[in-house]
């Protein structure tokens, strides 16, 4: 699943004030995208039929993503 | 839709019907074709429906399936009676019968022992489905206009909260959920599912209401306020009446989820308190489910949510979105 | 109006009596919309919190004990995160998730599918496409489990319309068509349900998806000479992603806790081949009443609908702004 935060339509106007005043870990779209990934990954764990132990820690990956998402959605754009 | 919408939207279907982009007419033909072939065939299984209330039970059993067969109101009579079977000398001492149903039950040797549970399960049904959709939309509307017009701290936060609460899964709720209405005495009374649907209801009425509120011009009540209503009256006076569009629609939209719920009512409710959609699968006859009658159970339960729903076209996207998608 | 005209006069006087009268009205005001919007607001936070988040809350409690709903009164001990470790380590839980994961995908994919296509061959406007769309939405309006357990009917193996039909389609004698029945069969009995009932869904939103392109980006591309091939991949495409994505998530998580439809139809069986998550937690709140160990695996499905629907109101901010 790709993030459509990524496509270049939104940031290349918008962002690109911001990105000299604040560090990239700071800026919402890319560590909402991040955090994005990380909850899918969780899912993917949650759902891949290979290896028991990958599910086992899905839960703490979809948590870690869903706080992360959380915090960083209070990040200004 | 405000006037400017609707003239910049024929505007735009002007100049389509001029331009280049036109659909050409062999490619509407086929379009039209697989999609009038999509339409019938999803059809099927609820003509099927229908077909199978008024059929006996035989010919709903039949192989090959019957499309052709004499209608029966059988389904329908089982579907409100309980029956017993008796011998047919019993049966030949009887009164002359009263009515179609007994006649038609008697032609299988058996007479009506009663009423089923079918009509109290339908009512429980209404009861708890409009109990459940006034009280969220009530307060719906009011916390819609709160969120819509004052600075609310945390606004999105709360309203994401709101919505969030709607897709918990039924069963990950349900388990507290009949802990608590154990302790409160709440388990199988209409009171308790009319709670929990408005719990579940309330959060898609304040979205959609503020979705319709936010439509509203402030400057309307701003106005009346300057003639000296105070902001209650305002709302009362200004707002609601032009909101009643938006409110007989989440009304609607919050009808249909009550009505069609299943999963609290299968865990929370077993007796008093059932509605329609746990009941009818339990319908049963001799040797397994009684086709015809669940099937008429099944039509009775659908013929109020098929007029909702071609009622409800032009803003059936706004609802199941959540309001995102206007039109 | 004497209401108003009265209030208007005591404004008036209330002025007319204070030095400020401006800055006063208009902050005895200011409080008392902030007291409103509180008042208006209050109810319904109360009965979410009553309803919705105190018991999620009681759920969390109990997810660390090894409390039994059917034993009231034994002594209840706290078990840490051993409720926990067993869902997460348990191989009947993970098939289930697989089992979920299974039908997630393929209802999605067909439900996309079929639901864009749809929406693109009614975009053609042809005539009478308004009559044909509706009547296309009834089944998503409809109850599922109602629904569903008609659909038993119409699988039966004998009698049933659907094996007769694919019998008389394709040749299969219909006592091999045991679509409930057959261990390789019910996860696409399940599947097929389900895409029947919400590619309408899907439908309507990538037909607004669809609606919200504006015609001059295809008149530019049509004057650019580009292939109707290419317009669709480089402007139909793209243009209705944000509305299909929104479509998949909510799909996503409504098909990642189906309960009612699978209950009535298959109730998990045969076997377990269709036992999804949402039944496997029944089976193990309702009917093993095993409280404590279900409320940590409600815990673990709340936390991953919730993940998702963070993602999902993103989307539907998104398709807002358009």
């Amino acid at each position: 699943m790709t993030d459509p935060t990524l496509t270049p339509q939104g940031n290349a106007a918008q962002d690109l004030a911001p990105s000299r005043r604040r560090p990239l870990l700071l800026r919402r779209a890319p560590m909402e995208a991040i955090a994005v990934t990380v909850i899918a990954l969780g899912f993917l764990m949650l759902f891949q039929p290979f290896a028991l132990v990958l599910y086992t820690y899905s839960l703490v990956t979809l948590l870690v993503g869903t706080f992360m998402f959380m915090i960083v959605s209070k990040f200004p754009e | 839709m405000s006037p400017a919408k609707s003239t910049s939207a024929t505007a735009r279907s002007v100049t389509t019907a001029h331009s280049v982009v036109e659909p050409s007419s062999r490619s509407k033909r086929i379009a039209a074709t697989l999609v009038i072939v999509y339409a019938v065939v999803t059809m099927i299984p609820l003509v099927w429906i229908f077909l199978t209330s008024i059929k006996s039970p035989p010919d709903s059993i039949s192989y090959p399936p019957k499309i052709l067969f004499t209608p029966s109101i059988e389904g329908y009579c089982n579907l409100f009676t309980t029956r017993t079977r008796q011998t047919p000398e019993y049966i030949a001492s009887l009164p002359e019968p009263e009515g179609v149903c007994d006649a038609v039950t008697r032609e299988r040797n058996m007479v009506i022992a009663g009423p089923s549970n079918f009509l109290p399960r339908f009512a429980n049904s209404l009861i708890i489905a409009f109990g459940s959709t006034f009280l969220a939309v009530g307060l719906g509307t009011l916390a819609a206009y709160g969120f819509s017009r004052f600075k609310v701290p945390l606004a999105d936060d709360l309203l994401f909260f709101i919505l969030s609460t709607r897709m918990m899964p039924p069963i990950a709720v349900a388990i507290p959920i009949y802990l608590m209405y154990r302790q409160l005495g709440l388990s199988d009374t209409a009171l308790g599912m009319m709670l929990l649907y408005t719990a579940v209801n309330v959060s898609l009425a304040v979205w959609l209401l503020k979705g319709f509120i936010d439509e509203i011009p402030r400057e309307y009540e701003e106005a009346a306020m300057i003639d000296g209503y105070s902001r209650l009256q305002a709302f009362r006076k200004v707002v609601l009446p032009q909101a009643t569009t938006g409110i007989a629609a989440t009304a609607i939209f919050c009808l249909i989820f009550a009505w069609n719920e299943y999963a609290f009512a299968s865990l929370l409710t077993s007796g008093s308190a059932q509605t329609a959609p746990p009941f009818i699968p339990t319908i049963i006859g001799e040797g397994g489910q009684d086709w015809p009658a669940v099937a008429a159970g099944t039509t009775i339960f659908l013929v109020p949510i098929l007029v909702f729903t071609i009622l409800l076209r032009k803003q059936l996207l706004r609802g199941i979105t959540f309001g995102a998608v206007r039109k | 109006m004497t209401i108003s005209n009265h209030s208007l006069a005591d404004k008036a006087a209330e002025a007319a009596a204070r030095a400020t009268p401006e800055r006063l009205v208009g902050r005895v005001r200011a409080l008392s919309d902030r007291a409103i919007a509180w008042l208006f607001i209050a109810p319904t936070i109360v009965l979410l919190l009553a309803i919705n988040i105190f018991p999620l809350f009681w759920a969390i409690y109990l997810s660390f004990t090894n409390y039994r709903a059917n034993r009231p009164n034994a002594e209840v001990k706290h078990v840490g995160l051993g409720n926990y470790s067993r869902v997460l380590n348990d191989p009947d839980i993970w098939a289930s998730m697989q089992t979920t994961a299974h039908f997630v995908f393929w209802t999605i994919v067909l439900q996309t599918v079929i639901g864009f296509t749809l929406a693109y061959l009614i975009d053609r406007k042809f005539r009478g496409h308004a009559f044909w769309t509706t009547l296309i939405l009834i089944p998503m309006m409809l109850s599922p489990a109602v629904v569903g357990n008609f659909w038993r009917f119409l699988y039966e193996p004998q009698i049933g319309l659907f094996a007769y039909a694919i019998s008389f389609l394709t040749g299969i004698p219909t006592s091999e068509i045991q679509m409930l029945g057959s261990v390789n069969l019910a996860p696409w009995a399940i599947i097929i349900v389900d895409t029947w009932m919400w590619t309408p869904y899907v439908m309507l939103i990538c037909l607004a998806g669809l609606r919200s392109i504006p015609d001059y980006i295809y008149e530019a591309a049509e004057v650019d000479r580009a292939s109707n091939w290419r317009q669709f991949w480089s402007i139909t495409v793209p243009m209705a992603l944000p509305f299909i994505m929104l479509a998949v998530l909510f799909r996503g998580i409504e098909n990642f806790k189906m309960f009612d439809m699978v209950n009535l139809l298959t109730g998990g069986g045969p076997g377990s081949t269709t036992e999804v998550a949402s039944i496997t937690l029944k089976r193990d709140a309702f009917e093993a009443w095993a409280t404590g160990r279900s409320s940590a695996f409600a815990i673990v499905l709340f936390v991953a609908v919730f993940g998702l629907a963070n993602i999902y109101v993103k989307a539907l901010n998104r398709v807002k702004q358009r």
